[in-house]
């Protein structure tokens, strides 16, 4: 039997798939990759997000850099595929950061933290339920889905493999 | 670790360890000259036949777009300028070993060469917006700032879990982890192996002190620029291996470059973007 090949969703991309789907976003260290996934369509997208927030004085030339404009794009792609945006689930996994040891780090360099905290925000503002999500720690990260067993998968190189959760509404 | 092995016997007794061209060391120090021109740097960097074939491949890639082929290296210096040629050679002359994978750090074919030239451009793009340390030097140390794991990396037979295990249980970051465990670290590695390299000292300096840049005595603002290129490769997720982040960042490096912290996200798109173009250039390198 074939494999399928997953869909690879580099730094600021966003993919959108209506039915069985595999995503992987691959070498996850502050960024942070997250999968939506609406039951009542099948309807399924997956954002890999470098940045909390977008730059007020700059055109944004790739809406999925930035948590604060990507997550809202992704859920505009999904509707725009026949997703009811009102019964979406989420999970996400990343957001790595250095190890400090005693040093007074200003938050500003936290960017997996940032971008963790950004991410739960605004699924809470756009009320998209959060089924699971696996964030910070040192370690790099690849997040694999398969939207037809709905399984999320979370490996790091330490750790091994494992399922992060089963993305049912 | 298996049996003991000092620093030296790392340097003296790993096997297949690799160079760097003597061709592109005299290039690397005549575009530093004032006297040099492109009939020189041409001259010098025929004498390595090899590294002019991939040098003329990278200078001809898609990156560049050049109009017509450039077939001769002179016209390659003309065209291009001696500082691209400069780190185009660098490039030619570390990709082939740079891209091997590293069982020892479990950095996968290519992984390392994401994460070294990473750090070269973001280290790169760090001395421009600082204007406090030559950005071809930069590039350089950049791209060598971790060939101490090219040689540690046979000895560690693939214990690098251990090593992080070691670093979580002991909340220290994963270079002391080194040194607890083997008695030296890669920097300390790096370090020996620039020498024997006759690599220039401000270059051996930012192999050693990358990770802890307050220890570079006089402070180095090349070792700054590396060591946050190095911070943003990581956590851009360019080539990481088994240490992951675990790895401290140094705030004072941003003061001593005159850099706020809030620069951090400009800079970190600003390489991401330029790293995507660079793309280009690595379907040649492949090729090459």
């Amino acid at each position: 039997m074939a494999v399928a090949t997953p869909t690879l969703v580099g730094m600021a991309e966003i993919h959108v798939h209506q039915g069985p789907a595999l995503y992987s976003c691959i070498g996850l260290g502050s960024c942070i990759g997250l999968v939506a996934h609406c039951p009542a369509s099948g309807v399924s997208g997956m954002i890999h997000v470098m940045l909390p927030e977008a730059f007020k004085d700059k055109p944004i030339d790739k809406p999925g850099k930035f948590v604060d404009v990507g997550l809202p794009e992704l859920v505009k792609m999904m509707a725009a595929k026949g997703a009811n945006t009102n019964r979406l689930v989420a999970a996400y996994a990343g957001g790595a950061q250095v190890f400090k040891i005693g040093a007074d780090v200003s938050s500003r360099l936290d960017i997996g933290k940032r971008n963790a905290e950004a991410v739960k925000d605004l699924l809470e503002k756009l009320r998209i339920r959060t089924i699971a999500h696996e964030v910070g720690g040192s370690n790099g990260r690849t997040v694999t889905v398969d939207i037809a067993s709905l399984t999320v998968k979370v490996r790091s190189i330490n750790e091994g493999e494992k399922v992060l959760c089963v993305l049912r509404g | 670790m298996g049996q003991t092995i000092t620093l030296e016997d790392v340097v003296k007794r790993t096997p297949d360890l690799p160079s760097i061209p003597a061709a592109a060391l005299k290039v690397m120090r005549e575009t530093d000259e004032s006297t040099s021109n492109a009939a020189s740097i041409a001259k010098t960097l025929s004498q390595d036949q090899a590294l002019s074939a991939r040098v003329l491949r990278l200078a001809n890639s898609a990156y560049y777009g050049l109009s017509k082929r450039v077939t001769n290296l002179q016209e390659s210096v003309v065209i291009l300028g001696m500082r691209c040629v400069r780190n185009l050679c660098m490039v030619a002359a570390t990709y082939p070993w740079m891209s091997r994978k590293l069982d020892g750090y479990c950095l996968g074919p290519k992984a390392m060469w994401s994460h070294s030239f990473g750090t070269a451009l973001a280290g790169q793009l760090i001395a421009r917006m600082s204007k406090k340390a030559s950005e071809d030097v930069v590039f350089t140390a950049g791209l060598l700032h971790d060939i101490g794991k090219v040689a540690l990396s046979v000895w560690l037979e693939n214990k690098t879990s251990a090593i992080v295990q070691y670093a979580e249980l002991a909340q220290v970051s994963f270079d002391v982890a080194e040194r607890r465990i083997l008695g030296y670290d890669h920097c300390e590695v790096g370090e020996h192996l620039g020498r024997q390299w006759n690599l220039p000292d401000e270059i051996v300096a930012a192999v050693r002190w990358h990770h802890d840049p307050d220890q570079c005595q006089p402070s180095s603002n090349i070792v700054d620029c590396v060591h946050l290129g190095n911070f943003l490769t990581m956590a851009m997720g360019f080539g990481l291996g088994g240490d992951g982040l675990h790895y401290s960042v140094c705030e004072n490096s941003f003061v001593r470059l005159g850099l706020q912290p809030d620069a951090l996200d400009q800079i970190t798109d600003q390489f991401v973007t330029g790293y995507e173009e660079y793309e280009k250039l690595f379907e040649d390198l492949s090729a090459a």
